[in-house]
């Protein structure tokens, strides 16, 4: 007497709890579609438009982040090197190579809720085009690790995993139309552990 | 047995159904969006400087290297003029409306001699305007908003710490406001 009363209760569960979950998931796991993947680099050019997809201007509703333009520049996003392992702090890593023409740049380890100031953590947290050495052609070596590099040397959190953003200011690549050439720095594991 | 399969698939459907009905709605009632934080930083029409660490309006500075601020607009009464010039390295500014989309966007090698001077208008108020053009704004950029309110966000670069100083000032005195824009007009 008691099954059609069951069976709609196994509907409503899988329809409600599968329903949110999904949501959920695919809130955290993406910011939408039309993502540019270049390596382990990953940008959302049209995220903060009215021509976002629908799973873009969610997610960008439940992050509330304040998005760049498309004349201030371009953010990229690295969780992973360039053969898809996740960045760990217990490896170093090395990005070599140019960005796409842009007027500047910045490079930082992202941490949630708070700003990794270089003047104020005495660490090189974060890096800037101004601030970085250069070979003569303009390509540039930086050596990503907890422990200290000569060079270039991005300091990186003391564990777990971590995330890189590089923004790319007043850059074409904002607004490309697949003209420009775009290549970007690549990262690479060169060894785990305190070498 | 399969009636039983037949509720899995009822479910799975209305899994889908609630799914899309989720993500096609939660621009419309989020609380946490962008624009909802910018108003909870405080008064309409004032730039507020973005601190280090998480405020209580959960916005936050991520760019170790820049200084950002942020301004709720409300154009509805009248335009408004968002004015900033300084000796800043990079500075730029994008302004977007209350569902977050971004409406224009500018820097400073694309302003005119690197100053900020932009006027946002309804296209009523914009046909008023170029009737006759006050005198202030005579050299201005007019933006035709199609909403009447959302947020303009203004981000300048510190590279090294001793340009600190001017991008404090360069933020601290830009003008996010409204102006005396009929005062030819006898009422």
């Amino acid at each position: 007497m008691f099954r059609v009363p069951f069976l709609v209760a196994i509907a409503l569960a899988i329809a409600f709890g599968g329903g949110i979950w999904s949501t959920l998931w695919a809130l955290e796991a993406t910011t939408g579609f039309g993502a540019i993947r270049l390596g382990a680099w990953e940008a959302f050019p049209e995220a903060q438009t009215a021509k976002a997809d629908p799973y873009a201007k969610s997610h960008r509703a439940a992050a509330g982040a304040l998005l760049y333009g498309s004349a201030e520049g371009l953010t990229f996003t690295a969780v992973t090197d360039e053969t898809g392992a996740p960045l760990r702090t217990g490896c170093s890593y090395k990005i070599a190579g140019h960005t796409p023409p842009a007027r500047l740049w910045t490079l930082y380890t992202l941490q949630s809720g708070k700003t990794n100031r270089p003047q104020d953590s005495k660490l090189p947290v974060a890096l800037n085009s101004r601030s970085i050495l250069r070979h003569a052609d303009g390509s540039f070596e930086i050596q990503v690790s907890t422990d200290a590099k000569p060079r270039n040397w991005l300091a990186v959190p003391e564990r777990g995993r971590f995330r890189m953003r590089l923004t790319l200011l007043d850059t074409p690549a904002a607004g490309s139309s697949g003209l420009i050439d775009l290549s970007m720095p690549v990262i690479e594991n060169i060894g785990c552990g305190h070498a | 047995m399969l009636k039983v399969l037949f509720a899995v698939i009822t479910g799975v459907v209305g899994a889908a159904l609630l799914h899309l009905v989720i993500i096609l709605s939660l621009p419309y009632f989020s609380e946490k969006d962008a624009y909802t934080r910018v108003l909870a930083e405080g008064d309409r029409h004032v730039f507020h400087r973005l601190p280090d660490a998480l405020d209580r309006a959960g916005l936050v500075q991520n760019d170790p290297f820049m200084e950002t601020s942020v301004c709720a607009y409300d154009i509805s009464q009248g335009p408004i003029r968002v004015y900033a010039g300084g000796d800043v390295p990079f500075w730029s500014m994008a302004i977007y409306d209350a569902a977050s989309n971004e409406v224009f966007s500018i820097n400073d090698r694309t302003a005119a001699a690197g100053i900020l001077d932009v006027v946002l208008a309804t296209p009523v108020q914009l046909t008023v305007l170029r009737k006759s053009l006050p005198e202030p704004i005579t050299q201005s950029i007019l933006v035709e908003m199609q909403q009447a309110d959302g947020y303009v966000i203004l981000r300048t670069m510190v590279p090294q710490p001793s340009f600190s100083t001017n991008a404090s000032t360069f933020l601290s005195e830009a003008v996010c406001a409204p102006f005396d824009w009929r005062q030819r007009q006898q009422f």
